[in-house]
C-alpha cells in the first residue's frame, strides 16, 4: 500500500493525538449534561375527557398500563384472575412482580427517566413513598373528580392507621397511595405442641404458656428454652428472621418498642405520617440497649439458622417442623394452613416492660406522577378496582395468594367473619383476632417513615447482625448505630 | 532485532521525505488507513465506555438527583472525602483483598494440581476434562443458589455432612464460615478455568527439555519445579490476571447467598457499591467507589503486565 493510499496527509491532516483530545473533550461535554439529562421524559399528555353518556369504567378502553409490584399475596391473587378487571374496563394490565429491593430500584430509575413505564406502583411507605413522594400523584385528583367511578366506601372505609401509614407522607391531606396490603407481625406457633405440653410447661415454668398479649418477652424466651430442652418433635423452640437483611430490623423492632425504646425522639409522628428531618436518634437510650441485650439473649436460644433466615426462611422453618414458634407476618397463614392444616395458631406478640408492639409492613399502591394521557386515568381505575372491597374479598379466597384486606367493610362481611374459624376458605382470616389487637393504636409498631430509611435500615440490621455474631456488645451496637443514624439524617435528603 | 516488530506506519515513514523545519515528528503521525478502518469501532467504544466513564467522574463530584430527570448538583470533594475516610469502606477493601488472595491462591494451586493430574491420564481424559470444566459453565447466580441450598442447615447436604462431623451451627450464619463458604463457591466455579489454561500451557513445554532433565537425573518434582513451571509461568500469570480482575468485581454469588452478611463478613467492595447505588440511591458516592474499583483493577492489571513484560524481556 502506498503512503497516499494509507491516508497520510501530512501536517494538514488530523493528528491521532488531536482526534483523541477532541474525542475526550467531546465525550466530557456530552457525558455530563447530555448523557444524564437525556434521561428526562417527554411531554405530558392530558387525560382524555369523559364523553357524554360513556360508562366511566370504560372510558380508557384499549389502553395498556403496567403495574410494578412486590411479589406479594394480593398481587399473586390479582394476577391469577385479571379477567374481572379487563371485562369491567377494557384496559390491558401488565404486571411486573419483583422482590422488594429490585422493585425499589426499578421505580427509582423509572422516576428518573421521566417516562413512567410503570404507571401503577406498589409504593412501600419506607422505601418508595417517603423518598419519592414527589414522584407520586396525589390521588385526590381522581377521588374528587366526578367523571371517575366513585371510590366505594370512600377513604374512611380504609383502616385509618393504615391509610396514614401507607398512604401519606409529611402532610395530612395529600393521599399518595391507597392501602393495598397490611402484613403485620404476630406470634405464630404450633398449637398441637402447646396443647400437648401446655400443662407440663405451665407446671415447670410457673406460668400459663398460652401465647398472647399476657405473655412477656421473658416468658417467650423461657418457653423457647423449654422447647429446646424437652421436646423431640421440633429441634428448637423459636426461630427468627435474623439474616443481615431488612427482616432483622423488623424482628428486632417488636422487642425495641416493647422495651420502651424507639428510633427517634418523636417516634409516633415519625412512624405514622413521616418526616424528612426526624431529629436525634434515641437508639442508644437505656431502653434501646436493654432491648438489644434481650434480643441477643433470644437469638442465643433460637434455631442457629435464624441468622440466615429472612421472613420466608423462618416461615418455611415453621412449616418444616424446625421450630415451635416465631414472630412473623400474618399473611403467611395461608401457606401455613396448606402445609400443616390446623396445626398452627396465631396470637398477638408478647409484651415488654413498656407495651406490646407489632411491626406493621403494609403497603399502598399509587400512580407515577410522570404518567399522562389515558394511561394516567387508566392507572387510577386499576387502583380503585384493586383496593375495592369486592376485589379484596375475592383475593382473600384466592388459591393463588390470599390477600390481607385493608378495608373495615371487608372484615365485617359475614363470609369473612365466618372464615375466622376453621375450617376456613380464607386461611389468612385465621389471624383476624391477633391482627385486630395488633392494629390497636397502643399495639401497632411503625418504623420511621423517613426518606433516608434505606440507609438507616441497613445500619441497624448490620449492627444487630454484628451483635448476634458476638462481635459487639448490645451497648456498643446501639451507641454506634445511633451515631450512624445521626450522620445519615444529618446529610439530609433531596430526591 | 527490535523488541517490537516494525509496523507498516514505521516502514512508510522511512520512505517519506524528511520533515521540514516547522514540521515536528509528532505532526507527521496522521490517521493512517488502518486508523480510519478502526475509527467506527473506536467511536462505538467511546459511546459505550468513554462517555459513561466521564459521566461517572462527573457523578463522583456531584449529588445525583433523580426526580424530574437525572441532574447533577456540584458536591465538590464531598463524596471522595466520605469514601476515603469511611472506616467501613476500608474494612470492605481489606475483606476484598483477603478474598482475592484466598480465591486466587486456592484456584491456582487446585487448578495446577488438577491439570497436572489430567496430563498424566490418557484413558478417559476427555470425559474427565468435561466433568472438571462443568462448573465453569454454570451462571454465578446459579452457583450461589446451589451453594445456599447445599449449606442450608435444615436440608443442605454439606451442612448435614458437617453436622455429622460435629459442626454445630449454620454455615452461612457465622462470619468465618460464611466467608469461607463464598470463597469456596468461587473456587469451585473458577478452578476449572485455571485448569484449562494450565493444560494448554503444559502442552507448550518443550519435551526435549524434559527428556534432557530426566537424563540429568531430575525426578518428577524437580522437573516440575525447574522446567515445567518456569516454562509456563507467563501463561499462569495471564490466568492469574484474568481471575484477579474478575475477583475484584465478584458480586453474584455473595448477593444470592449472604448479601454481605452476617455481620458484614462478606461485604466486599462490589456489594457495598451496589448497596450505595441501588439501595440508598447515593449515586455520587457510589460513583466514587466505582472509580476506586477501576483504579485498583488497573493497578492490579498493570502489576501483572509489568511482571509479564519483565519476564519476556529476560528471555
Amino acid at each position: 500500500m502506498s503512503p497516499e493510499a494509507s491516508g497520510h496527509r501530512g501536517a494538514a491532516s488530523l493528528s491521532r493525538r488531536g482526534v483523541l483530545r477532541a474525542g475526550m473533550a467531546g465525550a466530557g461535554a456530552l457525558a455530563v449534561p447530555g448523557l444524564l439529562s437525556a434521561c428526562g421524559g417527554g411531554g405530558a399528555q392530558p387525560v382524555p375527557q369523559l364523553s357524554p353518556g360513556q360508562d366511566p369504567w370504560r372510558r380508557f378502553e384499549g389502553t395498556t398500563i403496567n403495574f410494578i409490584s412486590e411479589n406479594t399475596a394480593p398481587t399473586a391473587a390479582i394476577a391469577a384472575n385479571l379477567k374481572p378487571f379487563t371485562d369491567l374496563t377494557g384496559i390491558n394490565l401488565q404486571i411486573v412482580n419483583l422482590e422488594l429491593s429490585a422493585l425499589v430500584q426499578r421505580v427509582a430509575l423509572d422516576m428518573a427517566s421521566g417516562d413512567a413505564r410503570y404507571q401503577v406502583i406498589y409504593a412501600d411507605p419506607y422505601q418508595v413513598l417517603a423518598p419519592y413522594s414527589a414522584g407520586l400523584v396525589d390521588l385526590r385528583e381522581f377521588i374528587e373528580d366526578d367523571t371517575y367511578p366513585p371510590l366505594e366506601g370512600g377513604l374512611q372505609d380504609f383502616i385509618p392507621t393504615q391509610l396514614t401509614a401507607a398512604g401519606k407522607f409529611e402532610q395530612k391531606d395529600p393521599v399518595y397511595t391507597l392501602p393495598y396490603d397490611c402484613p403485620t407481625m404476630i406470634w405464630q406457633y404450633r398449637a398441637d405442641l402447646f396443647d400437648k405440653y401446655g400443662q407440663r410447661m405451665a407446671h415447670e415454668l410457673g406460668f400459663d404458656p398460652t401465647p398472647g398479649l399476657d405473655r412477656s418477652w421473658d416468658e417467650y424466651l423461657a418457653i423457647a428454652k423449654w422447647f429446646n430442652d424437652n421436646v423431640n418433635e421440633v429441634p428448637y423452640g423459636t426461630g427468627h428472621q435474623a439474616k443481615q437483611h431488612d427482616s432483622l430490623m423488623c424482628d428486632f423492632s417488636n422487642v425495641l418498642w416493647a422495651y420502651g425504646g424507639d428510633y427517634f425522639e418523636a417516634g409516633d409522628k415519625v412512624g405514622l405520617l413521616g418526616v424528612t428531618d426526624p431529629g436525634k436518634c434515641v437508639l442508644g437510650s437505656e431502653q434501646g440497649i436493654a432491648a438489644a441485650a434481650f434480643y441477643d439473649e433470644l437469638l442465643k436460644v433460637a434455631h442457629p439458622a435464624s441468622r440466615t433466615w429472612d421472613w420466608d426462611g423462618v416461615g418455611a422453618a415453621l412449616r418444616a417442623g424446625q421450630i415451635a414458634m416465631c414472630p412473623n407476618w400474618h399473611e403467611f397463614a395461608a401457606s401455613n394452613e396448606q402445609a400443616l392444616p390446623g396445626l398452627i395458631s396465631y396470637a398477638p406478640l408478647p409484651h415488654g416492660p413498656a407495651r406490646a408492639a407489632h411491626m406493621y409492613g403494609g403497603t399502598g399502591i399509587g400512580i407515577a406522577a410522570n404518567s399522562s394521557g389515558a394511561a394516567r386515568g387508566a392507572a387510577w381505575l386499576f387502583v380503585n378496582w384493586a383496593t375495592a372491597p369486592k376485589t379484596q374479598l375475592s383475593n382473600l379466597a384466592s388459591k393463588a395468594g390470599g390477600g390481607t384486606p385493608t378495608r373495615t367493610s371487608v372484615y365485617e362481611m359475614p363470609e369473612v367473619v365466618a372464615a375466622e374459624k376453621r375450617p376456613s376458605a380464607m386461611p389468612n382470616m385465621l389471624t383476624a383476632d391477633a391482627v385486630t389487637v395488633a392494629w390497636e393504636e397502643n399495639n401497632i409498631g411503625l418504623r420511621p417513615k423517613i426518606p433516608m430509611w434505606n440507609a438507616c435500615d441497613t445500619s441497624i440490621f448490620t449492627g444487630l447482625s454484628k451483635m448476634i455474631a458476638g462481635q459487639q456488645t448490645p451497648e456498643e451496637t446501639m451507641t454506634s448505630v445511633a451515631g450512624r443514624f445521626d450522620r445519615i439524617v444529618g446529610r439530609g435528603w433531596q430526591a | 532485532m527490535s523488541s517490537s516488530p516494525t509496523t507498516g506506519t514505521d516502514a512508510d515513514a522511512t520512505r517519506r521525505p524528511p520533515a521540514g523545519p516547522t514540521q515536528t515528528r509528532r505532526g507527521n503521525r496522521g490517521i493512517t488507513f488502518t486508523g480510519k478502518l478502526l475509527a467506527p469501532g473506536v467511536a462505538l467504544l467511546a459511546l459505550l465506555s468513554i462517555l459513561p466513564f466521564f459521566a461517572l467522574i462527573a457523578m463522583s463530584f456531584s449529588h445525583v438527583r433523580l426526580l424530574g430527570g437525572v441532574r447533577l448538583e456540584w458536591a465538590g470533594l464531598n463524596n471522595w472525602t466520605r469514601v476515603l475516610t469511611d472506616p467501613d469502606m476500608w474494612a470492605s477493601w481489606l475483606r476484598t483483598a483477603i478474598f482475592l488472595v484466598l480465591t486466587l491462591g486456592l484456584e491456582m494451586v487446585l487448578g495446577l494440581g488438577i491439570a497436572l493430574a489430567l496430563q498424566r491420564i490418557f484413558r478417559g481424559r476427555g470425559l474427565l476434562l468435561s466433568l472438571v470444566l462443568l462448573p465453569m459453565f454454570v451462571a454465578p447466580v446459579i452457583v450461589g443458589l446451589l451453594g445456599r441450598y447445599m449449606t442450608d442447615s435444615t436440608f443442605g447436604l454439606y451442612a448435614w455432612v458437617l453436622q455429622r462431623l460435629g459442626f454445630q451451627g449454620d454455615i452461612l450464619g457465622s462470619p468465618t464460615t460464611a466467608f469461607a463458604a463464598v470463597v469456596l463457591m468461587d473456587v469451585w466455579e473458577w478452578t476449572p478455568l485455571i485448569t484449562l489454561i494450565t493444560l494448554a500451557g503444559l502442552t507448550s513445554v518443550n519435551p526435549s527439555v524434559l527428556e534432557a532433565a530426566a537424563l540429568d537425573g531430575a525426578g518428577y518434582w524437580k522437573s516440575l519445579r525447574h522446567v515445567v513451571l518456569p516454562s509456563m509461568s507467563s501463561i499462569l500469570l495471564v490466568a492469574l490476571l484474568i481471575r484477579a480482575m474478575d475477583a475484584v468485581r465478584y458480586y453474584d454469588i455473595i448477593f444470592v447467598t449472604t448479601n454481605g452478611g452476617p455481620a458484614d463478613a462478606t461485604k466486599i467492595i462490589p456489594i457495598r457499591l451496589f448497596e450505595n447505588a441501588f439501595r440508598f440511591f447515593d449515586l455520587g458516592y457510589a460513583a466514587a467507589i466505582g472509580l476506586m474499583m477501576l483504579v485498583v483493577t488497573i493497578l492490579i492489571a498493570k502489576a501483572f503486565v509489568s511482571v509479564l513484560g519483565s519476564k519476556e524481556l529476560t528471555r
